[in-house]
């Protein structure tokens, strides 16, 4: 019978193939290793390389092989590991180009799609060498493009290209004196192979599920690859969409009310509807599932429509992520140099964490933090040596007495502001020692005007500026400068003292009782004075202060 | 500023443009380098490819002792992975100055200078 068409899957089949084949291989492909440095890890490379596009192709539920192709070449560049594993990354790149926004591929698509990996492939080298996987891949496309002349069969197509594969490898010791010299052929080009055959594997599997299903053991561990990336620390609790862990194992020979035949991929898109994180396999007496879902029940009423339910299994990943959560607390620590900040405000956090601080002390100008908090949080960093940052000039005093008492050397970055802070993180180099970062960081201070806006709370007179209760301050750099009754106005006002001839950067955080949009009101206001700055807004979400601006 | 290196019979002096030709070479047959970019990008223009001649004026070579840190300044293919690229040309250019030289290198600084992006 002749296979007109590759679709989305035949496609998930060869790569599963193919990532099989490879990872079988990675060692003896490892021993060819000799150019173009002998460290023979190109096996390992290639193999690193093509499972993180596998599991971006397992976890796409999209039917069009164009989109899967995308998520193939996307997982390999981002997982490129070695020479092997970029060079075969952009040849998927290509081939994702050649079939974007297909459903299927026929044969002469799926031989140009290989060619137009060849052909990008190819750019980003500037001495092309001869008798490597380059010249294999390249080999190999020009049989599947002569192929594609004669046939529609995709099958034979991807005969060609393997048989091509193999019979360029074959001459690498002919282009390549250093392959010659060791006896061996090219090792990027024999991984390519391997990955090709596994393609062709996977396409003329008419019993694929006989040839490669992973078995029990394969399922657990997979399983456990998807759980060990998923219950990453960062996400929050409430984060999680879908709360239950769920696997269900259904015995597909066990007869039942209205029972429905069954079909693999059918099985699959209902469940996949049902939550995420799907992993579901069968042989022809059982089907496994593993299905993150807010209705389990869903899930077991639905596999039972095909047999009947033998093992079954729930986790409330709620619970099980806030138990991570803590634990990482304590562990996240194991860092050689530590910088701690104090600050309030989730989008505050997230900032310095961006920047490469490793723990923040809940604090500010309401909540000051003890000298026994900061030195809490230093001890449970566990770090060699610690910076910390108090970010307010209350705060400074505290954290000086935290650094005599403490066991490890402390350094203080005396920042008065959250605004400070941030820009003496920008000259934090975690590889110098202790004594310049606390220089580098603190001549930073400098650098940057402070601005805070804040309510009054009563009646007063302060630098000869009168303020009403319920006025908008505007506070540059500790004392206050503006009194509004609007808060737009104030802050507009506020940026204008803070602005000098080497200004170039205004950043506005805004905080819990203001939004976006009053920041980009301000911003408006302050283009028109102000065309050549930069601009830049964050969500902080900090208590107090509607506004935390910035002039760098 | 060379490399000295010496040998029962004498001394072996190696010339920075020697160890710079060495250094370009290896890095320029890195897979997803296009080019070698000036370390004075400014003065140079910001994205001027290094034609071979060139090569020095990507790299600079630091010795001491028997060792030398190198500083390699490359154009990278848009679309592929930085880093990686960035790793391979650090192994290969130890390697090459290795093999061919007999130079232990300490640290071979890779800066990529710009990212140039190749039609699809």
């Amino acid at each position: 019978m002749v296979l007109k068409e590759i679709d989305s899957k035949k496609f998930r089949d060869m790569v599963r193939v193919a990532t099989h084949r490879m990872s079988q291989n990675a060692e003896f492909v490892d021993s060819l290793n000799v150019f173009p440095v002998p460290d023979g890890d190109t096996g390992t490379n290639m193999n690193l390389t093509i499972e993180s596009g596998a599991k971006a192709v397992a976890q796409n539920t999209s039917a069009s092989v164009g989109d899967l192709t995308e998520s193939l070449a996307k997982g390999m560049l981002m997982g490129a590991r070695g020479n092997s594993g970029v060079i075969s990354s952009q040849l998927f790149r290509g081939i994702y180009k050649a079939t974007q926004g297909m459903q299927t591929l026929n044969a002469q698509e799926l031989a140009n799609a290989f060619s137009n990996g060849v052909a990008t492939a190819y750019k980003a080298v500037m001495k092309p060498v001869e008798g490597t996987i380059l010249t294999v891949a390249r080999v190999a496309a020009q049989e599947g493009a002569n192929k594609a002349n004669e046939t529609d069969d995709v099958e034979e197509v991807m005969a060609a290209i393997v048989n091509g594969a193999k019979e360029s490898l074959k001459t690498t010791p002919d282009l390549l004196p250093v392959l010659k010299q060791v006896g061996v052929v090219d090792s990027g080009g024999q991984g390519l192979l391997f990955i090709y055959e596994g393609f062709l594997e996977g396409l003329l599997g008419e019993n694929f599920a006989d040839k490669y299903q992973p078995d029990k053991g394969e399922m657990d561990e997979m399983i456990n690859a998807m759980h060990h990336q998923s219950v990453q620390s960062q996400l929050a609790t409430q984060d999680i969409a879908n709360g239950y862990c769920t696997e269900i194992m259904v015995d597909l020979t066990a007869d039942v009310p209205n029972k429905k035949p069954f079909d693999l991929e059918e099985f699959r898109s209902h469940l996949s509807e049902l939550g995420d994180s799907l992993l579901a396999v069968s042989d022809n007496e059982v089907a496994k599932v593993h299905v993150h879902t807010e209705y389990p029940g869903q899930v077991f009423a639905y596999g039972s429509q095909f047999g009947q339910l033998g093992k079954i299994k729930i986790d409330n990943m709620r619970i099980q992520h806030e138990t991570i959560v803590n634990d990482s607390e304590h562990k996240q620590a194991d860092v050689d140099f530590a910088v701690i900040a104090v600050a309030s405000g989730n989008g505050v956090r997230k900032l310095f964490e961006s920047e490469g601080v490793n723990r923040i002390i809940s604090g500010g100008q309401t909540m000051n933090p003890s000298t026994q908090d900061i030195i809490d949080a230093i001890k449970k960093s566990g770090a060699q040596k610690a910076i910390v940052l108090p970010n307010n000039g209350n705060i400074v005093m505290a954290a000086k007495q935290a650094a005599e008492v403490s066991d490890i050397p402390v350094g203080i970055v005396p920042s008065k502001t959250i605004s400070q802070g941030l820009t003496a993180m920008l000259s934090f180099d975690a590889d110098a020692s202790l004594d310049e970062n606390v220089e580098n960081m603190t001549a930073e201070l400098e650098m940057v005007v402070s601005g805070e806006v804040t309510k009054a709370n009563r009646d007063t007179v302060i630098n000869e500026v009168e303020i009403h209760q319920n006025d908008y301050l505007g506070i540059v750099d500790g004392d206050i400068q503006v009194a509004e009754s609007e808060l737009i106005p104030a802050t507009v006002k506020m940026v204008e003292k803070m602005v000098d001839e080497d200004s170039e950067i205004i950043t506005i955080i805004y905080g819990r009782d203001a939004n976006q949009k009053q920041a980009e009101q301000v911003i408006a206001a302050l283009k028109q004075q102000y065309a050549d700055f930069e601009f830049e807004v964050h969500d902080g979400g900090q208590p107090v202060y509607d506004f935390l601006v910035s002039v760098e | 500023m060379a490399v000295k290196i010496k040998t029962k019979t004498g001394l072996i002096d190696i010339s920075n443009g020697v160890i710079a030709t060495v250094v370009g070479s290896a890095a320029t047959s890195n897979y997803g380098v296009v080019g070698m970019a000036s370390k004075n990008a400014i003065r140079d223009g910001f994205d001027g490819i290094l034609n071979r001649a060139n090569y020095r004026r990507g790299v600079v070579v630091q010795s001491e002792d028997n060792e030398i840190t190198v500083d390699v300044y490359i154009v990278v293919g848009y679309g592929l992975k930085i880093s990686e690229v960035s790793r391979n040309v650090q192994d290969s250019v130890k390697f090459n100055l290795k093999n061919q030289l007999g130079i232990d290198t300490k640290a071979v600084n890779v800066i990529v200078q710009s990212v140039k992006v190749l039609d699809e």
